[in-house]
């Protein structure tokens, strides 16, 4: 690791100013523990960091009303599994969080550096976009509103400007809908995800109203599988229904090949991970 | 790492190979190439430059033309070294040409190899990029040719 | 046991071990978090090819950077140490790369700074030069010779089977080893039946968690080393070769371990800390990096080709054993590990006609060498997998079959050794009533289907070996133990002062086991391959029983009846007049041990003691996916009787989940000889959650009547019987056959699509 300036604002709009837009060696930092293993391994060597971690009070808070949950950006990943509000409102993180990485990672990580990355294997990115979350910026423009599907663009790749910070996260209140999150490793149960697949599923009776389906880790990027979702819709839950929906998936998701599998075995791993995603949110606590 | 694929061009067989075996034309097909320099008829040296969201690379390559034969057989060797991180980039590339249906079909491998602390943990981010490297690659070829058609 | 009365009590207590609130109050010392006043620290940097000679190494740059107190490189290491090779096997390595490179990863050049950031940072500014010589990766071709990874063969002197290979040039090979026993071709052509198979272990790691670090501060009359070592004798035996010393002007001290599993054995960094404190006239400190463990020593990756001929009634006859081990650029102690498992490759069997042939190869990747067990599970690995497979084709049981063939006790083993005090049938008994392998099994409904599998292994232990203990009682009664036993984890200071408090019928945690220093500290030859309770044990017990004998002697010399009771303070009291004087015991332990004859490998006397464990494993498969889950996961071994029944159990608990991870997805990827996945964030261990839901542990019930109050090591036995195990379980499951590790979900979903005829291609 190389020497780098360290800096630590007290406000989100300091934090904005200290930004150098066209110096990509310039960067903010949250929890730092995705950014720490890229200086680390070299492939980011940083002249300055700008800490947000003594922004306070106001990037940490974990608010409710009427069933949506916003949750500050700085808010460690820990802290979010352990609200009692996240459990009652999105009980599908709290499940989440157990297998990501392990407690000490938890602890320091935030909610916000984990969106703004834009790593793939990222546990939490496919689930809030399962649950149709958006995300608040702040930028010296003025921040606007982004849904969390449109905030991830590419590998590591995200639509955030770069002077431009995610201040909170906003989940909807679900409704009737259940959700769902199956991490599928190829390693240790703690790994990386060789393939994320997340479910949120809105019933009619014993038909799906609506279901959003979302891939990760073994695609480019957290995406929405829409052809899979299309099959699902209006459909009972039965074998035939998830079968075709699993085939769907793979006809239109792009897989990437890694040390964690081949692009061949991942597919097929998709395939049958479409169906136990939509059974598991199905059977899932529906929220009080 | 290994990438494979073919292009499809519409242009006599000789005249893509007259432009491939181009040195400063073919750069031009590779995104981040610059700085290119010919030491003589067969050896080039050039900085390399490529970024992954907000990391970035930068080598300097020297490029070796190791087979020519005409008109169906390039072959190049790329060697360089990072700038500022340890590490070591050794590349293959060879182009084969055969004409197909009245178009030249270029036909190529890239065997790529990554070593030192970029290889042993840059890998997987490099190898994402590889592949979009590729299809900008496959457009500009084509481009290019699309361009010389028309002018010609 | 010299006719003594053991009255302590001490041994067979659950005592919890004597460091483990220094642990977790964090207030135990490492080598890695030490600091020395005015110490710099090293950076390397490394070879980016996997084998060419150096043409240039331009460290201007580096010098350049600010903080930077200076750059050197392997020329600079000759000029304050002329032949700068070391190696425990071989003097093959150097200590900065000379003249050529080897693997992607070798030290080529250092920087030494006080800040390690800048340390690093110039490092990466080092530019080398190489002209690329073609390399090779695999053992089996490593084996034809066609590529040389060294000139010329470099053996040290230690070791008599190996001075036959000094200055044998046009090899990769480091050491062949032969076993023949009967006549193995005839055998075979007796045999009703003959099977052969091949078998391939794959590169992996210690991963201690505190990785190599060694502090040298050198001044003209002597060098202290502060180093993370598993044999402090060994390493001041080597630094003092180097420099050309008496042993008495090095000292070496060793703090706890944060674990070492092998990977710390012999001579690592301690050599380059020790030139660079040379040149720099500082103390330095190297202390690497997790990501730099990956390029530092590994475990043998291997292939086996093992060959059996059956008779008509289910009898083993005979069995064809050839082993490749890929030692990496240098030997370490591969050639150890191919030798010693070499021993014991034809497995727990009792055959005729047998023959081995295990070879030690160089390679152009990180060196290789003992990772707990020697290669032994290696070779379970292979032969436990051909054994059921056997049965299989047979139509036999798999246990009726290897209990047809188990070898007994007073039977030779394949190295002419009688069997003694190994309890293989009840562990293989255990094991199988543990399973209720006689009882119907449940075979999964669905997409998911269970299968179960078993595995039992025999061991010799490394010889000869020599320990060295002293046990003083002070003045007011209270016991200092000096044992050079390197305590990283395993127990083993609880263990020792045990078998003292055992002798002396004092509380083991009132004997104070002194922190590990050469110049204080007698011999010991390492901590090891199982061998330390054994060994060390009974050092520790004769010293302990000297030091007995001396207090009834001072008992007697004061006026105090036989029998007494008198607390040990009064007994100074009366003859110094004042709490004055010591009781000093020593001892010194050395098992008799015949060595195998050249070129048969033949003995009657291998080991001192043998060590036998298993497994049994019931698992489930997810069809679907290739997804394996451990339902249940039962380690069984002969410990003799165990010191400290407890620590026995972590141990077994322990060794069966390193493992584990071994067996089902560790694997440093490599791809032209370069490590691709050299960090945590890409090669992952196991972690809580994949500790099987039912795991059972147990030691046979046993008593080794050479050992040290019936005891014996256990550190590496329950790494034996895991991976066949499971892939035994696997063919009962699902009925596809693995035979490479690791047995990764997307291996075994692609054995199943395979044997259902529907492969899944490569993509």
């Amino acid at each position: 690791m190389t020497p780098f300036e360290l800096l630590e604002p007290a406000s989100l709009k300091d934090a904005i100013a200290l930004i150098d837009p066209d110096d990509p060696t310039v960067r903010p930092m949250a929890g730092g523990t995705a950014l720490m293993l890229m200086m680390k391994a070299g492939v980011f060597a940083p002249t300055r960091l700008i800490s947000l971690g003594k922004i306070g009070d106001a990037l940490t808070r974990i608010e409710t009303k009427d069933g949506a949950l916003a949750i500050g950006a700085m808010t460690t990943l820990s802290k979010v599994e352990h609200s009692a509000d996240v459990a009652k409102y999105a009980p599908v993180i709290v499940h989440t969080m157990k297998r990501l990485s392990n407690v000490r990672v938890r602890n320091v990580a935030t909610i916000g550096g984990n969106l703004a990355h834009g790593d793939p294997h990222m546990d939490l990115p496919p689930v809030l976009i399962a649950l149709g979350a958006s995300v608040r910026t702040a930028a010296t423009k003025g921040g606007r509103e982004l849904m969390v599907e449109d905030l991830l663009t590419d590998y590591y790749e995200t639509a955030l400007e770069r002077d431009e910070l995610i201040a909170s996260l906003r989940i909807p209140a679900q409704g009737k809908a259940r959700a769902a999150y199956l991490k599928v490793t190829t390693g240790s149960a703690d790994d990386w995800p060789a393939l994320g697949v997340a479910v949120s599923l809105d019933m009619d009776g014993d038909k799906i109203k609506t279901a959003r389906v979302v891939a990760s880790a073994a695609t480019p990027m957290a995406i929405r599988l829409k052809g899979a979702e299309n099959v699902l819709t209006g459909k009972a839950v039965d074998d035939k229904t998830l079968k075709a929906a699993g085939d769907a998936a793979c006809d239109e998701a792009e897989m990437v090949a890694d040390v964690r599998g081949s692009a061949a075995y991942k597919r097929e791993l998709l395939r049958i991970y479409i169906g136990r995603a939509v059974r598991a949110a199905q059977q899932a606590d529906a929220k009080p | 790492m290994k990438v494979e694929g073919e292009i499809s061009v519409d242009a006599p067989r000789a005249s893509v190979f007259e432009r491939l075996r181009d040195a400063p034309f073919f750069a031009s097909c590779v995104d981040g190439v610059s700085d290119l320099t010919a030491i003589d008829e067969t050896h080039y040296n050039a900085s390399f430059a490529t970024k992954v969201a907000f990391m970035s690379f930068k080598f300097k390559v020297s490029v070796e033309m190791t087979r020519i034969v005409p008109p169906d057989e390039i072959e190049a060797k790329v060697e360089g070294t990072p700038v500022g991180i340890v590490g070591r980039l050794t590349a293959t590339a060879s182009t084969k040409l055969t004409e197909r249906d009245g178009k030249t079909v270029i036909a190529y491998v890239i065997d790529a190899n990554l070593t030192g602390k970029l290889g042993s943990i840059g890998q997987p981010v490099l190898k994402s990029k590889a592949k979009e490297m590729e299809k900008q690659f496959a457009t500009r070829m084509a481009a290019a040719f699309a361009n010389a058609g028309a002018a010609s | 046991m010299s006719g003594t009365v053991l009255t302590g009590g001490q041994v067979g207590r659950s005592l919890p071990r004597l460091e483990a609130r220094a642990k977790v109050t964090g207030a135990a010392e490492y080598t890695h978090t030490m600091r020395v006043p005015g110490m710099l620290y090293a950076k390397m940097a490394r070879s980016t090819v996997p084998h060419g000679r150096i043409k240039s190494i331009d460290v201007s740059a580096a010098k350049a950077v600010p903080g930077v107190y200076g750059v050197y490189t392997g020329e600079d290491i000759k000029t304050v140490i002329p032949d700068p090779y070391y190696g425990p096997a071989f003097h093959d390595q150097p200590i900065l790369a000379l003249g050529k490179v080897h693997y992607i990863g070798e030290p080529v050049a250092a920087v030494l700074a006080a800040d390690p950031h800048v340390a690093e940072h110039a490092a990466a500014q080092i530019v080398a030069e190489y002209e690329e010589l073609p390399a090779v990766f695999d053992e089996v071709e490593a084996a034809e010779d066609k590529v040389l990874v060294h000139d010329e063969l470099k053996p040290a002197t230690t070791f008599a089977d190996l001075k036959h290979l000094k200055g044998r040039k046009d090899t990769n090979c480091a050491l062949d080893f032969r076993l023949r026993r009967g006549d193995v071709e005839k055998g075979f052509a007796q045999a009703a039946h003959i099977f052969e198979h091949t078998f391939k272990t794959q590169k992996v790691l210690h991963l201690a968690f505190e990785p190599h670090a060694s502090i040298a501060d050198y001044k003209d009359d002597g060098v202290t080393i502060y180093s993370s070592a598993q044999g402090p004798s060994f390493v001041r035996t080597e630094i003092a070769r180097l420099l050309g010393w008496p042993e008495n002007r090095v000292r070496i001290k060793v703090p706890f371990l944060g674990s070492g599993y092998g990977g710390k054995l012999y001579i690592k960094m301690e050599a380059l800390a020790l030139a660079l404190s040379m040149l720099s006239r500082r103390p330095v400190k190297v202390a690497l990096t997790m990501e730099e463990v990956f390029f530092t020593i590994t475990k043998h990756p291997s292939t086996f080709k093992i060959k059996s001929g059956i008779d008509k009634d289910g009898r083993v006859i005979a069995r064809k054993c050839e082993i490749w081990w890929n030692g990496g650029a240098f030997a370490d102690i591969g050639p150890r590990v191919t030798q010693k498992s070499g021993f014991t490759a034809s497995g727990p069997y009792d055959i005729e006609n047998v023959s081995i042939d295990s070879y030690a190869l160089y390679t152009n990747l990180p060196p290789a060498g003992a990772l707990r067990g020697f290669g032994i599970p290696q070779l379970v690995w292979a032969y436990e997998s051909h054994t059921d497979m056997i049965a299989r084709a047979l139509k036999r049981d798999p246990l009726d079959f290897r209990k047809q063939n188990l070898l007994r006790e007073g039977r030779p083993h394949a190295t002419g050794t009688i069997l003694k005090d190994a309890a293989i049938e009840k562990v293989l008994d255990t094991i199988a009533a543990r399973l209720d392998w006689k009882k119907p099994f449940e075979r999964g409904t669905g997409t998911v289907k269970r299968g179960r599998g078993l595995a039992v292994a025999l061991k010799a232990v490394i010889s000869p070996t020599t320990s060295v203990a002293i046990v003083n009682v002070g003045g007011d009664g209270s016991c200092t133990l000096y044992c050079g036993t390197i305590d990283m984890g395993q127990g083993s200071d609880t263990a020792m002062a045990q078998m003292v408090g055992e002798v002396l019928n004092m509380p083991a945690e009132t004997i104070r086991v002194v922190p590990r220093d050469t110049d204080v500290v007698p011999y010991d030859m390492g901590t090891l391959g199982s061998r330390s309770l054994f060994h060390m044990g009974h050092a520790v017990r004769l010293a302990a029983e000297e030091a007995k004998a001396k207090i009834a002697e001072l008992r007697r010399e004061v006026g105090e009846p036989d029998g007494s009771n008198a607390p040990l303070a009064d007994l100074f009291q009366k003859k110094y007049g004042m709490q004055a004087g010591n009781i000093v015991g020593t001892g010194t332990y050395k098992p008799d041990y015949i060595p195998p004859e050249a070129g048969t490998g033949q003995t009657t006397n291998a080991t001192p003691f043998w060590m036998t464990a298993g497994a049994g494993v019931e698992i489930e498969v997810d069809t679907e996916t290739g997804h394996v889950r451990i339902l249940r996961l039962i380690n069984v071994a002969d410990v003799g009787n165990p010191i400290n029944p407890r620590i026995v159990e972590t141990q077994l608990s322990g060794a069966s989940l390193m493992q584990l991870g071994f067996t089902m997805f560790e694997k440093m990827h490599i791809d032209n000889g370069q490590v691709t996945n050299a960090s945590f964030a890409d090669y992952k261990i196991p972690g809580i959650h994949d500790v099987p839901a039912i795991m059972e542990n147990e030691a046979v019930e046993a008593y080794q009547s050479n050992g040290p109050f019936g005891g014996k090591g256990v550190g590496e036995l329950a790494t034996f019987g895991v991976s066949p195990a499971i892939a035994n379980a696997i063919e009962d499951a699902v009925g596809v056959r693995l035979m490479e590790l690791p047995l990764t979900p997307e291996v075994v979903f692609r054995a199943i699509r395979a044997h259902n005829n529907m492969p899944l291609g490569d993509e």
